[in-house]
């Protein structure tokens, strides 16, 4: 199985969603609860896939570290940010090479990114609030030529959910459910 | 360009590619199968399917009948080789456990007799019951199946599932509120069985898919007590059926195997666990099982003839209190059971007077049935839960699943009525008698 992926199901689950879309449809959720300080306790919540439910037991916690008043316990926010969105970029393009027959022999994503955190503070500087730019570097063996691995992670990135969400404006709607606590 | 014969499904192809697309581009669809041949006899009646389906006579020598494949593995050439690299290795023969033309053959036979897309036989209805609900849950994941399961799959649920971090919840088959109060936020499956063991509760299949769809939740039906003459739970919109086809399906007591079989995107789900643990069929058992599928539609109208007839007897005999037969009045669910089978079974449990030591004379009485568990053979079977199936249950727990004291769990085989019929009558007439020496 070329990068142990059945590309044979792959086809067959394009094709599948071409004929009835909504097999194509992917629920997710996640909660996230505080834990102490800058640390969150972050858990999955059952998936569908197409109308058909799916257990997710997966849990993990996000922390800051000591220099910006946390205990370094987890990754940040930023971190799981950068390993999201290259982890998916990372699922579209052995997706892409497989469906073209290419085997890959090692593939590492390499990624870096400054913050500023005048914009957070609110030091009324110019400095943006999130990230101003990403970048990354691909690092590729496989036994295809240059200019296709390239012409590969074109695709990849055009075709990634996470790099698309990052990449175009996104709606962000947001909830809050207040309960006052007497002292 | 290396000639390369198909050695396996020849409509079964590689996707096409090409270095500028993307996926939208792959062009393999999914297909019903794998198969021998083109012939299909799905869209034919049962008994015809039964016959033809998945028989492919020998090609070379023109032997009629599938020959038995008695190979461990396979030649294998540079298309084998692409199928393995292109993920459709279940569609080629490669190696036994992977797939045998005499699995091949049994496979297709059933998934005609099911109306299903694909079908997977096994080692055991055990192997297929494993494979299947392992295949169609995830890490954490919860089941809610019925309370008075088979023991073989209450054992996997008791036994196994909580050391895979999985759990189940066992609820009666027919407290619908119980089922969908028992379903959490990572619950998954649906596990039930169409008609229960050992006092034949039939099981409403249609609210239970009705309850799995609201939910979004898969459902896997045991129908072993109900095999297709009976009824076609894929029909009524299950998602997997499986059998022990040591009983009906096979019909001779004579090997061991099970089947999974629905659409052929879950049967592909189950490949994969059928591979990793191991649970595949011996070819010569294929042949055995495909050869008694053959006679299945036969069968069952034998098996139907004698057991109604005996359990129509049973019922007014004096030393018998109760007997559940679906197909008579009598029985709890018979409303039910018109509704859902289209014939009756050769499953009978009744309920002697004089508690379990009457029942036991009972068995040392009878001549043709043989003292023996399993069901659905040639052979009539008798046994008694409180000693065997359900001999690990207190009496308490026996009996609120409704085995109560004196209940005789009888596979009524394909024999002439009459001859059973006597036999039962000197039986009863001899324990009667005992009785009532023993109160004199």
């Amino acid at each position: 199985m070329r990068n142990n992926i059945p590309t044979a199901a792959l086809s067959e689950f394009v094709n599948e969603v071409a004929q009835t879309p909504e097999e194509g449809l992917m629920s997710y959720g996640i909660e996230i609860d505080w834990e102490s300080g800058t640390r969150t306790r972050s858990q999955t919540k059952p998936m569908l896939v197409g109308p058909h439910r799916v257990s997710r037991s997966f849990e993990w916690k996000a922390d800051e570290p000591r220099q910006l008043m946390g205990n370094n316990h987890g990754p940040n926010p930023q971190e799981l940010l950068l390993s999201g969105l290259g982890s998916c970029m990372m699922v579209s393009f052995i997706a892409g090479a497989t469906a073209e027959g290419i085997q890959l022999e090692t593939v590492k994503l390499d990624f870096e990114g400054v913050l500023d955190l005048r914009g957070f503070f609110g030091l009324g500087t110019n400095a943006p609030i999130g990230f101003p730019e990403i970048s990354y570097t691909l690092h590729v063996t496989g036994d295809a030529k240059q200019e296709d691995f390239e012409e590969l992670h074109r695709k990849a990135v055009l075709h990634s959910p996470n790099a698309q969400t990052i990449i175009n404006p996104v709606a962000l709607k947001g909830d809050i459910i207040c309960t006052a606590v007497k002292a | 360009m290396p000639d390369k014969p198909i050695l396996g499904d020849a409509k079964s192809r590689a996707a096409t590619r090409s270095m500028d697309g993307w996926l939208q581009d792959l062009d393999r669809k999914r297909q019903s199968g794998p198969t021998l041949g083109d012939a299909h006899a799905g869209a034919m009646g049962l008994s015809t399917c039964a016959v033809h389906a998945g028989t492919h006579d020998d090609p070379r020598t023109g032997a009629v009948g599938t020959p038995i494949y008695q190979a461990s593995t396979f030649i294998l050439n540079d298309d084998q080789y692409s199928a393995v690299e292109e993920g459709f290795a279940r569609d080629r023969f490669i190696y036994s456990r992977y797939g045998n033309p005499s699995q091949w053959a049994v496979q297709e036979k059933l998934a005609a007799l099911e109306g299903a897309e694909s079908s997977i036989v096994f080692s055991s209805g055990m192997a297929a019951i494993t494979a299947t609900v392992l295949a169609l849950v995830d890490k954490g994941a919860h089941v809610v199946a019925s309370s008075d399961l088979y023991g073989g799959t209450y054992n996997l649920f008791n036994q196994e599932f909580p050391t895979l971090g999985m759990s189940a919840t066992l609820v009666d088959s027919h407290d619908f509120d119980a089922i969908e109060a028992a379903i959490r936020p990572n619950t998954q499956l649906l596990y039930f069985e169409v008609i229960t063991n050992p006092v034949l509760k039939v099981v409403d299949i249609p609210r239970l898919v009705d309850i799995a769809r609201r939910h979004k939740l898969r459902l896997v039906v045991d129908s072993t007590f109900a095999p297709p003459p009976v009824m076609r739970p894929l029909e009524m919109g299950v998602d997997v059926v499986i059998h022990s086809a040591s009983k009906y399906l096979n019909g001779h007591s004579d090997l061991i195997a099970g089947v999974a079989a629905g659409p052929r995107k879950l049967i592909d789900m189950i490949w994969p666990r059928l591979l990793n643990y191991g649970g595949s069929l011996d070819p010569h058992a294929c042949f055995l099982l495909e050869r008694g599928l053959k006679t299945l539609s036969i069968r069952m109208r034998a098996h139907e003839e004698s057991a109604t007839a005996l359990a129509t007897f049973l019922e007014t005999h004096p030393t018998v209190d109760k007997v559940l037969y679906p197909m008579l009045p009598s029985h709890p669910d018979h409303a039910l059971a018109k509704k859902l089978m289209k014939m009756g079974t050769g499953n009978v449990t009744f309920f002697v007077k004089g508690g379990d030591q009457a029942a036991l004379r009972l068995l040392d009485h009878l001549r043709l049935p043989k003292q023996a568990t399993s069901l659905g053979g040639v052979e009539s079977l008798i046994s008694l839960p409180f000693n065997s199936s359900q001999a690990t249950f207190t009496a308490r727990q026996r009996a609120a699943i409704g085995i109560h004291p004196g209940c005789v769990r009888l596979s009524v085989g394909i024999e002439d009525a009459a001859d059973l019929i006597a036999d039962f009558d000197q039986a009863l007439a001899a324990i009667s008698t005992q009785k009532d020496r023993a109160h004199a």
